[in-house]
């Protein structure tokens, strides 16, 4: 049961009461219905939030998108997405509940102002019989040439009582001039406090557990800066080609797909100061500061690669340029791999080194800090040469948990000393399914917690740096490929931390 | 039987499920990643081994049988628990893969996402590994430390020669070797006399035959001339035709043999230089 908000501070009855919290009415518009997101993320996000009465009480959706289809059809695809891609089992109540509420609009950007009119005639039915208060989430699941027009219509057709809000998916420009002028567009019709740039790893549990490992526990943050820490690897690694995203990945590449939001996100989370609370822009002031401290790397510290032939579970799968869609002499980048410095008092002349790609040798993605060693293990050389340096390893997919390599004695005579391994499968230690990142994400915006979304400065920083990087690449060509599918990526990739006397995370 | 698993996320899936549903501790240790190649003819062979050894090693093992034929993959997974004490268990999954067509040529593409992350992998390779063939050379690439027993191969010493060619890529174990650990602290013993030995005579198999003498070689610095006379346990050596004292203690168990290779993590530099001396 639940207790609407305005009726929690006036009622006694409600202390000690174990009570969902249901975010206020709302009415939510996703453009980009037909589309892939719609259909693996969305839905069955939306439909695990309603199985768990997560949703507002009085709530509506509509879908938008290009294709002609009516209410029932739409109705019939997005259950059979569930039903399909939904992380709980299919229940006919559940459904009926959230299908009542669900519209279709059928429009593309030619049809004009009409579709603003058609989605805001279904909003103003909404709220007249479904009480959805004038409140708004409009959720921007469409590729960023389309925004202009819709950002412009919604901004025309926003409603004048209650809240809007406005989720972007990413990419949120493709370079810093693109990024500013998007955010330029999205002023002209919404205050920043409305705008909610979705990166969907923020809304990964292990990603948030990040900040409870931090500074929920007094014995990590002590240690937690270069006098302890050696070094820090972060690895986001796919077994995947590009899937059929051609169009995207080749304008993309890697450091637009993964560098310039999770990868840069992940290091401001990791390095960032202790936050004064957890408010939305507490949070994000201290993770933008990270972002601006960020050394802009040398051409050096920068290794890009592409793949080519190669072998995932034993298949023979093709290189990048013979995907379909590709340039057969492309030059777009599916690794890429940087030692970067955060320049601040905490971390000067601590290394991070960041990797990612496509085509890798296996799916992961971890954060790995590795301290420094022991000053002067007494112990004969030979005894300690299984010794391994400690590591705190923070996995994020595919099995989230933590675990820390520790050195231990080997039982028996003498005294040898090996690395063992304790191993926190998070899951594992809370009899609860680990949310989805969307419904997280969902939710705190229909809350209107903006602490897991990008904020506009964030993004401008992200994508300086970008810029730069960039900027090194155009000078001159590679020779692609240069990593066989299956493989850590290039060469260069490990000279990277040979030079510094290192080595990547043994896998 | 489990039900079979034919893709490497579905094994994953399959270890995730086991973990979560073991009653026991959230908490983990291992120590390393076992992988075992195990061509048809070794099955036997290889599975009364493993047993002895998930006891004294908490570990993730992969056994690979490679098949003629065919196309794809096919796996199963089984989590066991040693009781240790009242508070303790040890816990261990091995993952059994049956590899055929391309798979069994591109075995690492199967067996990296299935390691356990920042630990040592072994290598246990039975019979002649097929040296610069893309199988045991990808697995190599892999693995921290390859472990062979040359009793396995025939035409001794030839193969000696393939293997030193890897030796600056992976750090190797002989259990051949490690049989001849008893006498080599006896003929030690012997010093000063032993350094002017010219010919041995060695009972005992070809490969424990061919690595004490190349042993010496190597120690000794000189040629050593080599008589051999087949036994299937090392039982006796003969200096210039006198026979030497027998090493006190009895000879170790197969599966302690292996279970002390994996303690190891360096390499052997005096293993390395008798198997070079075995072969001029």
């Amino acid at each position: 049961m639940a207790i609407a908000e305005d009726q929690r501070l006036a009622n006694p009855l409600v202390e000690g009461l174990q009570l969902t919290r249901r975010p206020e009415p709302c009415a939510m518009v996703i453009f980009g219905a037909s589309g892939d997101l719609t259909k693996r993320k969305l839905f069955p996000a939306l439909y695990s939030l309603a199985y768990r009465q997560l949703l507002p009480e009085k709530f509506g959706v509509v879908g938008v998108a290009r294709t002609e289809e009516t209410d029932d059809e739409f109705r019939e695809r997005m259950k059979a997405a569930v039903q399909e891609f939904g992380r709980d089992d299919f229940r006919d109540d559940v459904w009926k509940w959230l299908a009542d509420g669900m519209r279709y609009v059928a429009g593309t950007a030619e049809d004009g102002d009409d579709v603003f009119v058609n989605i805001d005639d279904t909003l103003t039915e909404f709220d007249r019989d479904r009480g959805t208060s004038g409140n708004r989430v409009y959720y921007l699941a469409v590729p960023p040439p389309a925004f202009e027009t819709i950002v412009k219509g919604i901004g025309k057709h926003r409603s004048t009582q209650g809240w809007t809000r406005l989720i972007v998916e990413k990419p949120f420009g493709h370079d810093l001039e693109s990024a500013q002028k998007l955010n330029t567009l999205l002023h002209k019709h919404f205050d920043e406090s409305e705008i909610f740039r979705i990166d969907h790893y923020l809304g990964k549990e292990t990603v948030q557990n990040m900040l409870a490992l931090r500074f929920a526990n007094g014995i990590f943050e002590p240690i937690w800066n270069r006098q302890f820490v050696d070094h820090i690897q972060i690895t986001v690694a796919e077994t995947i080609g590009i899937e059929g995203r051609a169009d995207y990945y080749e304008h993309a590449g890697a450091i637009r797909d993964i560098f310039q939001n999770h990868l840069l996100q992940l290091i401001a989370l990791t390095a960032m100061e202790p936050p004064i609370d957890f408010a939305a822009d507490s949070v994000r002031n201290e993770k933008v500061k990270v972002l601006k401290s960020i050394h802009t790397p040398g051409p050096k510290h920068i290794v890009r690669g592409q793949y080519g032939r190669g072998y995932i579970e034993g298949q023979e799968v093709p290189g990048y340029r013979e995907e379909q869609g590709v340039d057969p002499s492309s030059l777009t980048e599916t690794f890429i791999a940087a030692k970067l410095f955060v320049d601040n008092w905490r971390w000067a002349d601590t290394p991070i080194y960041i990797r990612a790609g496509k085509r890798l040798a296996r799916r992961e993605t971890t954060i790995a800090i590795e301290f420094k060693r022991a000053p002067h293990p007494p112990f004969e050389e030979l005894a300690a040469e299984g010794l391994r340096p400690n590591v705190l390893l923070i996995n994020i997919q595919p099995d989230e948990g933590v675990s820390l390599a520790i050195g231990a004695k080997v039982p028996g005579q003498g005294l040898q000393i090996r690395t063992v391994h304790m191993d926190f499968l998070y899951g594992g230690a809370f009899r609860t399914d680990l949310p989805e990142a969307y419904e997280r994400l969902l939710v705190d915006c229909m809350r209107g917690d903006a602490s897991l979304f990008t904020r506009e400065d964030e993004v401008i920083e992200q994508w300086k740096l970008v810029d730069t990087i960039v900027a090194f690449w155009r000078r001159d060509r590679p020779s692609f490929p240069n990593y066989a599918a299956g493989t850590w990526g290039p060469p260069s990739s490990d000279e990277l931390l040979k030079r510094d006397g290192r080595s990547w995370r043994r896998h | 039987m489990a039900t079979t698993l034919v893709t490497v996320s579905a094994i994953e899936r399959k270890l995730a499920e086991l973990r979560l549903s073991d009653g026991g501790s959230r908490l983990r240790t291992s120590v390393m990643t076992h992988i075992a190649w195990v061509p048809e003819e070794w099955v036997e062979a290889a599975e009364d081994v493993l047993a002895g050894l998930a006891e004294r090693h908490p570990s993730r093992t992969i056994v690979l049988f490679p098949q003629s034929g065919g196309d794809g993959l096919e796996g199963d997974v089984e989590g066991e628990s040693f009781p240790m004490s009242e508070s303790l268990t040890i816990c261990t999954d091995t993952i059994r893969i049956r590899l055929h067509g391309t798979s069994a040529e591109h075995p690492a593409s199967v067996v990296e996402p299935l390691l356990v992350p920042d630990l040592p992998v072994f290598l246990r390779w039975r019979g002649v590994p097929p040296f610069g063939e893309p199988a045991f050379e990808e697995l190599i690439g892999v693995a921290d430390r390859l472990i062979v027993d040359s009793t396995e191969w025939p035409g001794l010493p030839k193969p000696y020669a393939r293997l030193a060619e890897i030796f600056d890529r992976v750090a190797v174990s002989d259990i051949a070797w490690a049989r001849t650990s008893r006498w080599r602290p006896m003929l030690a013993s012997l010093w000063p006399s032993i350094g002017k030995v010219e010919r041995i005579k060695v009972t005992g198999t070809e490969a424990q035959a061919q690595l004490l003498v190349g042993w010496l070689r190597s120690r000794l610095g000189r040629s050593i001339g080599l008589q051999h006379k087949r036994s299937n346990k090392l039982v006796g050596v003969e200096l210039d035709g006198e026979p030497a004292p027998f090493p006190p203690g009895d000879p170790p168990l197969p599966a302690d043999l292996l279970s002390d290779e994996l303690d190891k993590l360096s390499r052997d530099p005096v293993y390395e230089a008798a198997v070079v001396a075995a072969v001029t």
